[in-house]
């Protein structure tokens, strides 16, 4: 008789469990859904387009439009392309740079002595609080005055600069979980700085150097309002997507939208899935565990 | 009489707690920082000017080596016989006077001044200034002459001007470039001193014995020694430029009159102190009501949205982990697509689902005749927080028929505060299902077991083990998240865009144009102020009001990391 109430209990349990998975799945996927479905659907109105996409209708007339849409004539690639080809520049090297430098301080925040070093850290910290974009006009009027406007890899440079302070943290919370008494021993043995740095702080460090480097390169990506002020006549795919999606500007294509932001979304998707299991660095980025 | 006091006792325990909680946070979070700050800047100075007197009678002849860096940079060096040192300081002081000087028109001055009439005004390091003195003339004054202006008998013009000093001048361009060349100045400044104190402590360990190294083996110990510095460089260099740099010219245009009623070239901008402080914190009602508006519903929203996210994810991490799911890395995989797919696609998206006209919940209302149905169920009046002020209009959706307005009309603010906490969520959480998902494995099992051998039931496993830990391990995520939101400016941007707006009847006269949306946070206020509002773009408020988002987030955050004991331990 016991038996029967625990078994329906479980049960019951298991049937408000599946019912509320089920629930949260569909909630999860009506906005995809409909995001495929438009990049697929061939209605020019975004009113007429169904939740789920219906297999039977589909057609690439978006994607079509999305890949030989010119905004002015004489242009050599279609905006999107151009736009796509920009922003992957910016971000390699954006990933290049940031590996390099914010690694570099991160090992010498964590490696070495270093006067004030509690000063700087806090003052990075203090930095990544301000508000980004207030210094944007400022940024904007120095690339003015040099003449950098328009110019992906000086964009890429904001992008490095502004990721050193997180990845300082991110650096040092992974790197003082690294035992030091390897580069003791070598330093011992009459290593040189570049010869441990080289043949062992790096290779241990490389898990953490590929997280940066991964973070580094989907950021420009989805970035909207950097290269929008110093960037205004060199679009990035973020641009064009917002573009197409305002009411405010022409020409205003919900639809191009969505067949653009899917075909930029999948690899993202793909690779911030992959990115799982790097989700409890999260834990080392809040600093430290208390 | 128990009961009484039992019923009594968890509310004042509360109480008391959160009193101490606002205690703790403004002693250590507020007070502490302050007070460690101003003491670490007044030792630092009074020690250095304890140091010279102390230098001088110690050791003499020393001081003076110093004394010779300080008159010219780097000679010091070359008296102690470092050549290698001294010729790159020097160097460094022939380049900063080589471009002041190219970069400035010098040699016209003595002709064209000796026929000037002495009485007449003549700004003379805007004329004929280099790059470093005219900066720093147009950092103090920001500019003396605009269009309109006669000076040395000749029309100030905006443009196509015959002679260099006939443009008007451009207060942003001036201040800009002012910050610009007060941070080269003050890297040179710090050659300068380093040079001096170089000298005189190198000198004190000659006259000790030491010998002069050759050059190579120098190069060497610098590089052997000073490492860590050098690899810093680089990463600093940026900093400093990009962000460093932006962040003084935006702290200091909250201290000017830089708003609207500025046309660069035709107006001056002026440095006017703390007149926008006052005004944001009294002296112009409007800004301040606005702006503790805006700034509850952002607290709010940061709150909510932070712990709406992780209670999700709780739930959510343990209805997967919970026995009868079969096939859970499935179920995670589709549950984490709304974290994979990109927050800003998602937002657009979500922004045409919630349109009025267009928008996908519309059209599934009206397709199936449920649009009067939403109506009434929105404007249902169970909800006891009739005057609560975030509650106040959430059911009064629009009387119209046919479509809802999500987020247009100002009656549905309230409506579209909960819809962007609810997008917020289903963004959010399932990062912190798999955050959580991974810290749940982490638990040992013998916890589990000893509690099962106690007779622990299900709820209380879940109340002494799971929750404890998994909260202590995930605490410092829960503070990032919360100052994240507290700065969520794509939510707002890209989603409702701020509105509903206000109706014009209720923004003040000084805010008109630059008025928030009733849904959106400071920092896109911030932004919309300072860069969307055309002929309104207001500066001097937007910094001011980044400045009190920088202070509020910087002391939760201090007092965050005052409680981390491990920050503060020493750790190389």
């Amino acid at each position: 008789m016991l038996m029967f109430w625990v078994r329906l209990k479980r049960a019951l349990f298991a049937l408000f469990a599946y019912t509320w998975l089920i629930m949260t799945v569909i909630i999860a996927l009506v906005p995809i859904s409909y995001m495929v479905s438009a990049a697929f659907s061939p209605v020019r109105r975004l009113r007429d387009v169904p939740v789920i996409p219906r297999i039977t209708e589909w057609s690439l007339v978006n994607f079509r439009e999305v890949f030989t849409y010119r905004s002015t004539g004489g242009q050599l690639l279609p905006d999107y392309v151009q736009s796509f080809l920009v922003t992957g520049l910016v971000a390699t090297v954006t990933t290049i740079l940031v590996v390099i430098f914010s690694s570099l301080v991160g090992f010498a925040f964590t490696r070495y002595r270093i006067k004030g070093k509690k000063p700087a850290l806090l003052f990075m910290l203090g930095l990544q609080m301000f508000p980004g974009f207030m210094g944007m006009i400022a940024i904007f009027l120095i690339f003015r005055v040099f003449g950098w406007l328009n110019n992906p890899f000086m964009l890429a440079l904001i992008y490095v600069g502004g990721a050193i302070p997180f990845n300082t943290f991110i650096v040092r919370g992974f790197m003082r979980n690294v035992p030091k008494s390897l580069d003791e021993a070598a330093a011992i043995d009459g290593a040189t700085n570049l010869q441990i740095m080289r043949k062992i702080i790096v290779p241990l460090a490389k898990p953490i150097m590929g997280f940066i480097a991964i973070n580094a390169f989907m950021g420009p990506w989805m970035d909207y309002i950097l290269p929008s002020i110093v960037m205004p006549r060199n679009e990035t795919v973020a641009m064009w997507l917002f573009r197409m999606n305002d009411p405010a500007t022409t020409p205003h294509e919900p639809m191009l939208f969505m067949a653009g932001a899917m075909f930029i979304s999948v690899p993202i998707i793909i690779v911030q899935i992959k990115m799982q299991k790097y989700v409890t660095y999260g834990l080392v980025s809040g600093g430290e565990k208390g | 009489m128990d009961t009484v006091i039992r019923f009594v006792k968890k509310p004042l325990k509360l109480l008391l707690r959160l009193l101490w909680f606002v205690f703790d946070f403004l002693a250590n979070g507020v007070i502490r920082p302050i007070h460690k700050l101003f003491f670490a800047v007044f030792k630092g100075v009074g020690d250095f000017f304890a140091s010279i007197p102390r230098a001088r009678r110690e050791n003499p002849s020393s001081f003076k080596r110093g004394l010779s860096s300080l008159f010219l940079p780097g000679l010091g060096q070359l008296k102690n016989g470092q050549w290698y040192k001294g010729v790159p300081i020097l160097a460094i002081l022939v380049l900063f006077l080589l471009i002041e000087f190219i970069s400035g028109n010098y040699i016209y001055a003595p002709g064209e001044i000796a026929n000037y009439p002495a009485e007449e005004n003549l700004y003379f390091f805007r004329d004929y200034g280099g790059i470093f003195t005219r900066g720093i003339w147009g950092f103090f004054t920001l500019g003396a002459l605009v269009a309109g202006d006669v000076y040395r008998g000749e029309p100030i013009v905006t443009e196509d001007a015959r002679l260099d000093w006939m443009m008007a001048d451009n207060s942003r361009t001036l201040m800009g470039e002012g910050v610009i060349v007060l941070v080269f100045m003050a890297f040179f400044l710090a050659i300068w001193a380093f040079s001096v104190r170089d000298a005189y402590m190198t000198h004190i360990k000659l006259r000790a014995g030491m010998e002069i190294e050759r050059f190579k083996k120098w190069i060497r110990n610098v590089w052997d020694d000073y490492f860590a510095y050098i690899i810093i460089i680089p990463g600093a260099a940026l900093l400093v430029l990009f962000t460093l740099m932006p962040f003084l010219f935006s702290f200091m245009v909250g201290f000017t009159n830089y708003d609207a009623a500025i046309s660069l070239r035709a107006n001056l901008i002026e440095w006017h102190g703390l007149t926008t402080f006052r005004e944001v914190f009294g002296a112009e009602p409007g800004f301040r009501d606005f702006f503790i508006t805006t700034l509850g519903w952002t607290t709010f929203y940061a709150i909510v949205s932070s712990i709406t996210v992780y209670v999700m994810g709780f739930i959510q991490a343990m209805v997967i982990e919970s026995r009868p799911i079969v096939g859970k890395r499935v179920w995670r995989l589709i549950l984490i697509l709304p974290w994979a797919v990109p927050g800003m696609v998602a937002l657009l998206v979500f922004s045409n689902i919630f349109d009025a006209s267009d928008g996908l919940l519309n059209q599934i209302l009206s397709r199936h005749d449920l649009l009067d149905t939403t109506r009434t169920i929105l404007r249902f009046e169970f909800f006891p927080f009739d005057r609560f002020a975030f509650f106040d209009d959430i059911w009064l959706v629009r009387d119209r028929v046919g479509d809802i307005e999500w987020f247009t009309h100002h009656e549905n603010a309230n409506l579209a505060r909960l819809i962007i906490i609810l997008v917020n969520l289903w963004m959010g959480y399932p990062y912190f299902m798999l955050l959580i998902t991974g810290v749940l494995g982490t638990i040992p099992s013998e916890l589990y077991e000893a509690a099962d051998i106690d007779g622990g039931s299900a709820n209380q496993k879940f109340r002494f083990i799971t929750f404890p830990w998994v909260l202590r391990a995930t605490a410092p995520v829960i503070i990032t998240t919360f100052t994240f939101n507290f700065n969520n400016f794509g939510v707002i941007y890209f989603f409702t865009g701020g509105g509903p707006a206000y109706p014009r009847a209720e923004v003040p006269q000084a805010l008109i144009g630059i008025e928030p949306g009733k849904t959106d946070i400071l920092i896109s206020w911030i932004y919309t102020m300072a860069f969307e509002s055309g002929d309104h773009d207001t500066y001097n408020l937007a910094a001011v009001y980044s400045i009190m988002v920088f202070v509020l987030i910087a002391f939760v955050s201090i007092y965050y990391l005052s409680r981390l004991r491990s920050f503060w331990e020493e750790d190389d």
